[in-house]
């Protein structure tokens, strides 16, 4: 899954560490998002979407691998 | 996230403690076979019998030693309050890292037991089984520690 967090975080002017703080999970999850290693929650996307004010798919988009098991 | 079934953050530096303790206490054992004196104590046995012997007894008193036992406690409860303390803050991607590394431990643990029980035989079998018994915690210990070790390192600052 793609995600445009760090896009978003720039807009905002935010470091890893506020976001983390904002959503409630630790700076490496941020990181991890970020950098494509770890595909969150709905619950932390969610969340993400909505200290960003976005809807969830201006965010997040799926990637056509996603669609094979 | 609230994540069930783990000790409090707390509970970790005193894993440690008990741990590292057991870690001491277990090598002293096992290298100069000490058992202090003072720690022998009449206890009550559910089942018991000599090792390959053949007359097993039930629900019964014997003297014994309690070093072994004292140290397999220290060693397993701090390694259980070690591996199973929350972090600092729990969210879902430790929770991730957590369940990757126990099923990690799990295969190499008894893919090395496998290996034990095709290749080593005898006495060497029962030391194998009885370092079994701990493996488990110790390799889980490590590769979660490392994973979120690398986890930290991998962080570049970005503001």
């Amino acid at each position: 899954m793609k995600n445009s967090v760090r896009v978003e975080r720039a807009i905002l002017q935010i470091t890893q560490e506020e976001l983390a703080k904002k959503v409630g999970v630790t700076r490496q999850t941020i990181h991890a998002l970020e950098n494509g290693k770890y595909v969150p929650s709905t619950v932390l996307a969610l969340k993400i979407a909505f200290v960003c004010g976005k809807l969830l798919d201006e965010i997040f988009q799926l990637d056509p691998e996603d669609w094979i098991d | 996230m609230k994540t069930k079934l783990l000790f409090p953050h707390s509970c970790r530096v005193i894993g440690w403690f008990l741990f590292v303790a057991g870690i001491l206490f277990t090598m002293s054992i096992l290298t100069t076979h000490y058992e202090p004196t003072w720690l022998e104590f009449r206890v009550p046995v559910l089942a018991g019998d000599e090792i390959f012997g053949t007359d097993r007894t039930w629900f019964t008193t014997r003297k014994n030693n309690l070093a072994d036992e004292l140290a397999s406690l220290l060693f397993l409860v701090g390694g259980l309050l070690v591996a199973f303390s929350r972090e600092k803050t729990e969210d879902e991607y430790i929770a991730r890292i957590r369940l990757e590394s126990l099923v990690w431990a799990t295969y190499v643990n008894y893919g090395l037991l496998l290996f034990a029980i095709l290749f080593v035989y005898d006495m060497s079998f029962y030391y194998v089984m009885l370092f079994n018994l701990f493996t488990l915690l110790i390799f889980f210990i490590i590769r979660f520690r490392l994973v979120l070790w690398g986890a930290k390192k991998a962080m570049n600052y970005e503001k």
